[in-house]
């Protein structure tokens, strides 16, 4: 193979206390689809909007044709060659497209000549698209594809496409996969950043999986001597189980029971479709997945927030059909959802405050229970700091001030003073360091001795190290429920992730 | 090296900094201006200050001028708590108007005092209510910017008021004037000691201590202020989101409908031109000068008569165009918005952190 024409070395970038990325090296040639590989949150985004220039690494160097460049901002990037295609497109919707190209292209250009070089460009790659449309009239795939215009008239040698596919409709994914195929053709350099196992399998001539900022293998992986399974495993990792103490706690009554549960995700993602399960009291019930899958609409909407279209749901003893439930609203429920800084709590309210979010029938007092009864609001803020060691000056700091674990525990903290019989905890140790991590699982397992819980999940080893039972959705379906403490079986469960069933 | 960031945390007292800055701000702009219109600026800040302070009689004008700002002050500060913008005060205050003219000619004209003023005084707040209420629903169902209708409805019932005291609700033996009969003397606010403050300037404040209380000590005052500041988390903690747009915003009425009740029984004693002068755009400005607390509304509110009444002595001591008051105005606002987006940065010079502004 040829010398690199670009190469990342030792690059770290930190975002508060996480790490996004840390020392990673990297290999990019010409005329080569090099896949970057890995979960949501892996930190694949993060590396390649350093390289594009949109973020600032910490540390680590670019050398782009041998020597050594930095690229403060995506222009930058794009003078040295290297260009991103976002999820989220940079245009102006109602202007056409020659005119948002004129935008960025103009000056090399002039006005008058972008139509034609638009034109010639287009039909270079076999990227259709009718200059004179306005951005707003395209579909998602020709929105794509007058990015990936810009980005050739502005002459990207290295074009990064992130999550490309995640928007497209299958035959626009087919269409797109030819324009890509053709740039490869003529020696242009593509990063396809993806969770999804068969672009790779289909694109790719190098692999690189990231898992927690790094790379899982140094070395770029030959993608024609990989299968299916080898990916999932590599991707998903199968780190050892952190001991925690897991006491016997018997298995009481059932509390939430779905029966083929459907909806639309009101939240992102795809729908979710025929769900059934059941989780008692004293049992975790995990349903892990990679991110995507339909588990968020589906937790939106066991917790009442937003409304299914089909399907039972039994809690407490008491049934109710999707719309039912979605009217009365859930309130017997605690919740600690996935946004802990945004849905989980107020950042510019106190602690105290921040204690009566989702508990005001508690806090009732005076005039026909209209009042807030702020003492026992800020008591019972301070009492959650002292016994979950909640690290805070007191309970009139701000939560946008803690850190992310401390902020969970107040969340946790919370959720667990409401005694309800159900605890769903969506991604609870997402971005959270281990002390915090094992912190948060040590409440998980002392709940479910009162409650039944319901774990949401992308982390293969928090569902190894907490579940009793273990639901797998892929593509808005649960495919398997599969018990914790069957050990040949939980090793299917990473293959089930990325949606082999074998 | 001098590197220009974004600010992680809120400054501790962002609203201090913003107003001040607003103030000093708002000074240079006015020596700019007396400067440049040949006055020394010294001169013509003691004019200010003299046509306020000379005299309890002075004085006395400036809480008379405070005194609707309050209500709308007090307006804006109850929609802003939830993040909603109340330009519409200024009709909403109209529509008062005309209530409580209304209610004081027509419905009650031989009643005595003790009844007639509270049902003077409901009438108002109603009238501001129901107006901000269409704004209100547009928003809670249609998704409709309430920006646009609450301003654009200021128009409308300004232009109604005026075909009410052109037309049907003309005065017969008014000589032609426009305008209402004066209304029954029952109907006229009490006023304090040879001046003109009424009974309205207590009631504004008695009207800031309640809203505060509301937003602090309620259960609704609670949801409120966690819906202005995220979203998300209201409905992730299952509130009524759209139930609570219409509520702030018939109270956020009703205070402004009692600006126009305050004006017309305190001080016209009719309905005539001269009611829509602009309090209800001022009050976005008192509201945001007092950080949107409404205890601190009464002191931004009386900060903000002082300079009208200042700018009106500059016309008749040193024959400036009273105007100016309006460009200071003005210019409190631009600093006050300077001085927040400044206050969300950090000015960081070779290694040490400074706050910006």
């Amino acid at each position: 193979m040829s010398a690199p024409v670009i190469s990342l070395r030792g690059l770290s970038k930190r975002f508060g206390p996480v790490w996004a990325n840390r020392e990673v090296d990297l290999d990019l040639y010409s005329g080569r689809v090099h896949a970057l590989l890995g979960e949501n949150g892996a930190g694949k985004s993060t590396l390649m909007s350093i390289l594009a220039g949109r973020y600032s690494a910490d540390n680590g160097t670019v050398i782009r044709h041998g020597r050594e460049v930095s690229f403060n901002s995506p222009a930058k990037a794009l003078d040295h060659g290297v260009g991103m295609v976002y999820q989220r497109f940079m245009l102006i919707e109602s202007m056409t497209v020659a005119e948002n190209l004129a935008l960025t292209v103009g000056k090399k250009y002039g006005r008058q000549d972008v139509d034609h070089e638009i034109r010639q460009t287009a039909e270079q790659y076999g990227l259709a698209v009718d200059p004179e449309k306005r951005i707003f009239e395209l579909s998602m795939g020709e929105r794509q594809r007058v990015e990936i215009i810009k980005l050739l008239m502005l002459d990207a040698e290295v074009l990064i496409f992130d999550e490309p596919t995640s928007v497209l409709t299958p035959p626009e994914v087919d269409a797109l996969f030819v324009v890509i195929d053709r740039l490869r053709s003529e020696g242009k350099t593509i990063v396809l950043i993806t969770h999804k196992l068969e672009e790779v399998l289909k694109l790719a001539d190098d692999i690189s999986i990231m898992r927690r900022g790094r790379l899982v293998i140094s070395e770029p992986i030959d993608a024609r001597q990989m299968s299916r399974q080898q990916l999932a495993r590599l991707m998903v990792g199968r780190d050892v189980v952190l001991r925690v103490d897991k006491k016997e706690v018997a298995v009481g009554e059932t509390v939430l029971a779905l029966q083929g549960f459907s909806g639309d995700s009101h939240v992102g993602g795809p729908a979710f479709t025929d769900v059934t399960f059941e989780i008692k009291k004293g049992e975790i019930f995990s349903i892990i997945g990679v991110a995507g899958n339909g588990q968020a609409g589906l937790v939106s909407a066991i917790a009442g927030l937003t409304r299914a279209e089909a399907g039972t749901i039994t809690f407490a003893g008491t049934t109710y059909t999707a719309r039912e439930w979605g009217m009365a609203g859930a309130r017997e429920i605690a919740y600690v959802p996935e946004d802990r800084y945004h849905s989980g709590s107020i950042a510019s309210m106190s602690i105290a405050d921040n204690f009566g979010l989702t508990r005001l029938q508690a806090y009732k007092t005076g005039f026909a229970g209209m009042l807030l009864d702020r003492e026992k609001m800020a008591a019972d803020g301070s009492r959650a700091i002292r016994e979950h060691n909640i690290v805070v000056e007191s309970g009139e700091d701000r939560a946008g001030t803690l850190s992310g674990g401390n902020l969970q525990k107040v969340i946790l903290a919370r959720e667990l003073t409401r005694n309800a019989k159900l605890f769903i905890a969506e991604q609870p140790t997402q971005g959270l360091d281990i002390s915090a991590t094992e912190d948060i699982w040590r409440v998980l397992l002392e709940c479910r001795e009162k409650a039944g819980v319901l774990l949401v999940t992308g982390d293969l080893k928090e569902v190894l190290s907490l579940s009793d039972r273990i639901g797998v959705i892929f593509n808005g379906r649960l495919l398997e429920v599969i018990d914790a403490h069957d050990s040949d079986q939980v090793d299917r469960v990473g293959l089930l992730m990325a949606g082999v069933r074998s | 090296m001098i590197r220009v960031e974004k600010r992680k945390e809120p400054l501790r007292y962002q609203g201090a900094v913003a107003a001040s800055s607003a103030v000093v701000i708002a000074f240079l702009v006015g020596c700019v201006i007396f400067a440049g219109l040949g006055v020394h600026p010294l001169t013509a800040y003691l004019a200010m200050g003299k046509g306020v302070f000379s005299s309890v009689d002075a004085f006395s004008e400036v809480l008379v001028k405070a005194t609707p700002l309050i209500f709308t002050g007090l307006a804006v500060a109850t929609a802003a708590s939830m993040m909603l913008w109340n330009i519409g005060a200024e009709g909403q205050l109209v529509w008062g108007g005309i209530c409580a003219a209304g209610t004081a000619l027509f419905l009650f004209p031989g009643m005595d005092a003790w009844l007639v003023i509270p049902l003077v005084l409901a009438a108002s707040a109603l009238g501001g209510l129901v107006w901000s209420l269409i704004p209100a629903l547009l928003k809670a169902k249609l998704k409709v910017n309430e920006i646009l209708t609450t301003l654009l409805l200021n128009y409308v019932a300004i232009i109604y008021m005026e075909h009410l005291f052109y037309g049907p609700w003309r005065d017969p033996a008014g000589f032609g004037f426009p305008g209402t009969a004066q209304i029954p003397e029952a109907a006229h606010l009490v006023r304090f000691a040879g001046t003109r403050i009424s009974l309205g300037f207590p009631l504004a404040l008695l009207c800031a201590v309640f809203l505060y209380y509301l937003l602090k000590k309620s259960i609704w005052g609670y949801q409120v202020l966690v819906i202005g500041k995220e979203q998300r988390a209201a409905r992730y903690a299952g509130f009524n989101v759209n139930g609570k747009i219409l509520t702030v915003m018939a109270l956020s009425g009703a205070f402004a409908g009692m600006a126009g009740m305050v004006e017309v029984c305190g001080i016209h004693y009719r309905l005539q031109t001269g009611l829509a002068v602009g309090y209800g755009y001022d009050g976005i400005i008192v509201a945001w000068l007092a950080g949107l607390n409404p205890l601190a509304v009464p002191f931004t509110a009386i900060l903000l008569g002082a300079l009208f009444v200042g700018g009106e002595q500059l016309q008749s001591v040193l024959g400036l165009p009273s105007s100016i008051s309006l460009i200071l105005e003005g210019a409190l606002l631009f600093g006050l918005f300077a001085g927040q987006a400044l206050g969300g940065y950090t000015v960081t010079i070779s290694g040490r952190s400074k706050v910006a502004s």
